[in-house]
């Protein structure tokens, strides 16, 4: 990059909050993925008006700019892509209000979310977005990759909790959308548009988020099932009486094998799928869901229920669904995380074809995933060492989506579009669908400055 | 070219960014070259040659604690702290030159080039005492804090080295158990009282205690990357202690330990897996072997504890010094430290090369010690002592830090 331009972006936020050097502009050349791209340099902007003045100089001298929060991504997000700027927003971390009255917080984009969870849950507070990433993942990054997680099914993701936005446009000012209040109808719902917009429409750089009650009491219920229809009819049947459990996770047999080799906890080899079930809610409330649950587990023909309330108690049952990440990556190093989701109802269809899948291309598959939701992780793990695997990999991954659609659901439940699923979209979309997202973008960003290269 | 397991391990590691959240140097920094993550993807791009060897390299990989936590929370179980130092040993193979240039260790090496030996060295090193070389040799003029600073960070070489002060044999009559007590130069060199609690508890418990010829451990130069050194070390203690009909051997250094438990994989010899296996650290001596009951007076001060890196991770690790610190009560009253387990920033000389991140690191301890109320806060490594006591004094706190040996030999009447 130019020195002069350089030394402007020095001048804008100070030298302390820019690295030039190679060795250090590599480490901001990766997120998630297993996807590269070294930017130029790498800026730490600490409020606002830096962002605007990084954005407008970008925009003066035509640089691309890339968003960046912790750089946990799963679809290359903040991956940049032609050189330019890595505008990584880490430094702009404050809590700046949590409001009991309103029953709302207000933070900056680079407040990492399991802070912010600590943070309301001392006020008996809740927020209820659990991506898997939270301890390190940023809010600005959630938003814009609008993210799930475990209690979406219950709670929703990310979307159903954002109230309102402060964003720096790609052209360089500052605009407010939404606000403080559940209802808000003024206008375009400009909150949503940008949720989710994979930092593409314009730099996040304040976020008001709803927050509601902490549920006092948690059941955990881990089932084990024989056969894998048995597994998803009592999730239906499940929903079907009334009961919404806040996590609902599945894993496959491949999954429960890889995780029984690495922990031994004395999980079955040969059962079809295991089910963790979680409810919560007020102590009454919490009981009766979970003899519901235990009821309709032994009708379906489950093999074995374990149900705990301590802490203790319900960590031992978390334990296997906690230790897969780690068991999955002991059978080949590459993880594909794929999100591809469908109907609830298709979920035993789709694990079916999966495992088709699996074997037309010889890889390895486990399935684990947010049942509730439809939200399966299909992961193929393999050696990105491996040319000809990788290759196969890139087939099955699209016959994946393939399936996914033609059940009805879509390419990604919550990791979003990025570099990884760009030549998919107009699957999902259509034609006239990927047509009306760029009229949007070339409408706010004529410059093609924010994010180039992403999403479409 | 780093060896197998490691490039095994770079493979494993899928850059979910897991490791922000545990290392101690990401917090006060927020920079991706500090963390774990960002040391993997450097070290991928100097294994496929796009990058090479140079200053600001140098300079990042210095920039580790090697506190290990970011592999102990890993989920895909790659051993960060491992790699950084089996890329420090790369760095010297490559460059010929130590990690960093200010390396304290090195330094000392090529002042006394007329030396000939590391051996003549040691023995030098340790007869002067290490501040006086320091001061003769202008070192402290390369380290980057204020001179007082240094003075007092520096540790005070007590008068007279421990081992010169005891008997190389405490000769019991019918001891239970025999052990071989491997001092450590911080005990031999700066805090003797740690040393002589040792011997009093092991005698009063009928342990006879040999204290044979020994070097250091080597950990300095292992942690630099100087493998030849750190080799000719771990030999020279193996060739001391091999002979020696002893059920244990003991340490009160949790550092020393964890290099002890590494002789095997340096050596590849017969002798030093051997010897492993009787290695114990003293806390873990106490509780396990000797099941020791005190009987202590009531004095109700409250006492903490922070886990030492080094110690954390073997088996009974965390729990016998706790278990020590509460059979003291009443004498003293155990209160757990909110994030015990995090590094106290200390990590060999990494608090004199980069003593303001350093000092950061541990003013997060010095605030989970004031929220303790704790009037003591015990450690079972004397490099984290020092540099508790340091930082402690920093923030005008009175609680001091002391060996948990030292606390539990004050709860033993002596029969002299
Ligand atoms: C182990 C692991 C588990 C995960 N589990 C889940 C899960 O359960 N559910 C889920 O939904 N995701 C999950 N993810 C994916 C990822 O954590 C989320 O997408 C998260 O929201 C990314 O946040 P980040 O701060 O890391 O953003 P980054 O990866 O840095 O960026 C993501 C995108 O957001 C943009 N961006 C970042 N900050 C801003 C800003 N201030 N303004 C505008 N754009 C911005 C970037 O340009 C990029 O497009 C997981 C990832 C990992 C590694
Ligand atoms: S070292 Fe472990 S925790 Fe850190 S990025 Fe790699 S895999 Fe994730
Ligand atoms: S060893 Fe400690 S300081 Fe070094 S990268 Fe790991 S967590 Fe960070």
């Amino acid at each position: 990059m130019d020195k002069k331009i350089i030394n402007q972006v020095i001048n804008i936020v100070g030298p302390e909050n820019v690295l030039t050097d190679n060795e250090e502009r590599i480490c901001y050349s990766y997120d998630g993925t297993f996807k590269r791209g070294i930017p130029d340099i790498v800026v730490f902007p600490g409020n606002t008006q830096e962002v605007v003045s990084i954005i407008k100089l970008a925009n003066s001298e035509k640089i691309p700019v890339f968003p960046r929060g912790a750089g946990t991504g799963l679809s290359g997000g903040s991956i940049p892509q032609a050189n330019g700027i890595a505008l990584v927003m880490t430094k702009m971390n404050k809590i700046k209000e949590i409001n009991e009255n309103d029953l709302l917080a207000v933070v900056e984009p680079g407040v990492i979310t399991g802070h912010l969870h600590q943070e309301v849950e001392k006020l008996n507070l809740f927020y209820p977005p659990d991506p898997a990433s939270l301890k390190t993942c940023t809010m600005g990054g959630n938003i814009a990759e609008n993210a799930g997680g475990p209690r979406a099914f219950k709670y929703g993701v990310t979307r159903d909790y954002v109230l309102g936005l402060e964003v720096v446009t790609p052209t360089g000012k500052v605009m407010r959308t939404g606000g403080r209040t559940v209802k808000n109808v003024t206008g375009y719902d400009l909150t949503r548009l940008l949720t989710g917009s994979e930092g593409t429409l314009g730099v996040i750089t304040e976020i008001t988020v709803r927050l509601i009650p902490k549920p006092k009491y948690k059941k955990t219920a881990l089932v084990i099932f024989d056969n894998l229809d048995d597994a998803a009819k009592t999730v239906t049947v499940v929903i079907s009486e009334g009961v919404i459990p806040a996590t609902l996770e599945l894993m496959d047999r491949i999954t429960i094998a890889c995780v029984e080799k690495n922990t031994k906890l004395g999980l079955p080899l040969d059962a079809e799928a295991i089910l963790l079930m979680e409810v919560d809610g007020s102590d009454a409330q919490t009981t009766e869901e979970i003899n519901i649950i235990q009821n309709i587990c032994k009708k379906n023909n489950c093999r074995r229920i374990e149900v705990a309330s301590t802490f203790e108690e319900r960590e031992k049952l978390w334990k296997a669904r906690r230790a897969v990440s780690s068991a999955i990556v002991q059978l080949k190093p590459t993880k594909i995380s794929e999100d591809a989701t469908v109907p609830r109802s298709k979920i035993p269809e789709m694990i079916r074809r999966l495992r088709e899948i699996a074997t037309k291309y010889n890889l390895n598959l486990p399935v684990f995933g947010h049942a509730g939701d439809g939200n399966l992780h299909p992961n193929i793990i393999a050696d990105k060492s491996d040319k000809e695997e990788m290759e196969r990999v890139e087939k099955a991954v699209s016959e994946i989506f393939e399936a996914a659609l033609e059940l009805g659901g879509t390419l990604s439940g919550e990791h979003g579009v990025g570099i990884m699923k760009k030549p998919y979209l107009e699957w999902e979309l259509g034609e006239v669908g990927l047509e009306y997202l760029k009229t949007i973008k070339k409408a706010v960003d004529p410059n093609n400055i924010l994010n180039p290269g992403k999403i479409f | 070219m780093l060896e197998k397991q490691y490039r095994e391990m770079l493979n494993k590691c899928s850059r979910c960014g897991g490791c922000q959240a545990h290392c101690p140097l990401y917090t006060e920094t927020g920079r991706e070259p500090y963390v774990a993550r960002g040391k993997v993807e450097l070290i991928e791009n100097l294994q496929g040659g796009n990058l090479e060897w140079n200053d600001r390299l140098a300079e990042i990989f210095s920039t580790c604690l090697l506190c290990g936590s970011c592999s102990e929370n890993c989920p895909n179980g790659v051993e960060v702290d491992k790699m950084v130092r089996a890329a420090r040993k790369d760095l010297v193979a490559a460059r010929g030159l130590p990690i960093i240039k200010k390396n304290v260790f090195q330094h000392l090496l090529k002042y006394n080039g007329r030396l000939k030996t590391i051996g003549k060295l040691l023995a030098f090193y340790q007869k002067s005492g290490l501040q006086k070389v320091l001061r003769g040799t202008g070192i402290l003029k390369l380290f980057p804090m204020k001179l007082a600073e240094k003075e007092r960070i520096l540790p005070r070489i007590s008068g007279k080295a421990f081992r010169d002060s005891f008997p190389a044999k405490t000769g019991l009559d019918n001891p239970k158990l025999k052990v071989a007590y491997f001092t450590g130069c911080v005990t031999n060199l700066v805090t003797p009282q740690v040393g002589a609690s040792v011997l009093k508890v092991l005698s009063s418990n009928n342990v006879e205690v040999i204290i044979p010829v020994q070097y250091c451990c080597g950990v300095p130069a292992l942690a630099s990357g100087e493998m030849e050194v750190a080799k000719f070390l771990a030999a020279e203690n193996i060739k001391y202690f091999k002979s020696l009909d002893v059920d244990y051997i003991v340490m009160d250094c949790a550092t020393c330990f964890s290099t002890w438990l590494e002789y095997p994989e340096l050596l590849k010899s017969e002798d030093a897996s051997q010897l492993a296996k009787k290695v114990m650290d003293i806390n873990i001596f106490l509780v396990e072997i000797l099941d020791i009951k005190l009987e202590p007076r009531n004095l109700g001060i409250k006492v903490t504890y922070h886990d030492p890196c080094h110690l954390k991770r073997t088996p009974g690790g965390k729990s016998s010094p706790r278990e020590l610190l509460k059979r003291l009560s009443p004498c003293y009253e155990y209160v757990e430290l909110e994030l015990a387990d995090r590094c106290c920033g200390s990590a060999g000389s990494f608090n004199l090369t980069h003593y303001d991140l350093s000092q950061k690191v541990a003013m997060h301890k010095v605030d989970s010690i004031a929220n303790s109320k704790a009037e003591i806060v015990a450690s079972a490594c004397p490099s984290c002592i020092m540099q508790l006591n340091h930082s402690l004094q920093n923030s005008g706190s009175k609680v001091e830090a002391k060996h948990v040996i030292e606390l539990v030999a004050e709860c033993i009447e002596s029969d002299e």
